[in-house]
């Protein structure tokens, strides 16, 4: 059942429901992509179950920030805290994977989900081998590059 | 009649995106508190219970299922108070267990104004 999942579409249908509702950006995904991110942060959050892997969303602090400031519906970002920037790109992260977990549901059960991380950092490398990764260059409100990752592999 | 609503989530900025939603439905209450988990939600709750719970699923120290089972189970002050869980969750197993442990209701992420207006009204009078 798993190989008849098409990650990433569900991946990214997920992403969009998510900045379209409670962000209020668009996301698009970039078809030729040149993603360059500096000073990434890199919001991620691991499951186990049917499936076990690693969603995660890593953009630039300026990305990161305004998608803070859209979510709390803040005027500009002068008020907006490195915690509070981290925060919202781990519920993002959080809802997202909310969003993969209920569109996958009927194929591969239920998945737990563990609370979700945010760091510095460029590289998602916690899995072993036989992973396969889902890689979604994206740009936000077509301003922003990002990138979107899903790292899983059927439990073993 | 006015009404009394807390907040139970881990993550501040989703308290504060709630909250800003709860505004938006056009719902109001005379007083709002909010709680990083679910224990910080009881100890708040002995002394001060509120009408209304809205509160995340997933969170450290005691998650909110833990929080239903102990709001049910031992506060007897809060036995009027409605529960509502708000979480990415959304599997039916785990939507009826928590509503078999005492929660009035169940709102998943992502959620709209009209949502919340839809699943808080019943409650409001």
């Amino acid at each position: 059942m798993v190989e008849q999942i098409c990650f990433n579409t569900v991946l990214l249908d997920s992403a969009k429901e998510i900045f379209s509702t409670m962000v209020f950006m668009d996301l698009v995904e970039i078809t030729e992509p040149d993603v360059k991110i500096d000073r990434a942060l890199l919001g991620s959050i691991t499951f186990k179950g049917g499936l076990e892997g690693c969603l995660g969303i890593c953009c630039d602090v300026q990305c990161a920030r305004a998608i803070a400031v859209n979510m709390l519906g803040m005027d500009s970002d002068s008020e907006l805290t490195e915690e509070g920037t981290c925060d919202a790109i781990g519920e993002i992260v959080n809802m997202i994977m909310g969003g993969v977990k209920s569109r996958i549901l009927k194929d591969v059960g239920n998945l737990e989900v563990s609370i979700p991380s945010v760091v510095s950092g460029n590289n998602l490398n916690s899995l072993e081998h036989k992973s396969i990764r889902v890689t979604i260059p994206i740009n936000i409100d077509d301003k922003y590059a990002a990138e979107l990752s899903l790292l899983y592999r059927e439990s073993i | 009649m006015s009404k009394s609503l807390m907040i139970v989530d881990d993550s501040a900025t989703m308290r504060k995106i709630i909250m800003r939603t709860v505004r938006m439905s056009g719902l109001e209450f005379e007083r709002t508190e909010e709680a990083g988990n679910g224990a910080e939600a009881i100890e708040k709750l002995k002394t001060a219970p509120v009408d209304l719970v809205l509160c995340d699923v997933n969170m450290p120290e005691m998650s909110g299922l833990e929080m239903v089972k102990k709001i049910r189970t031992e506060l007897k002050i809060c036995e009027g108070t409605k529960i509502i869980m708000v979480s990415t969750e959304s599997s039916q197993e785990l939507i009826d267990g928590v509503i078999a442990d005492g929660a009035n209701g169940f709102i998943t992420k992502p959620f709209t104004p009209e949502k919340f207006q839809e699943k808080l009204t019943p409650f409001m009078n």
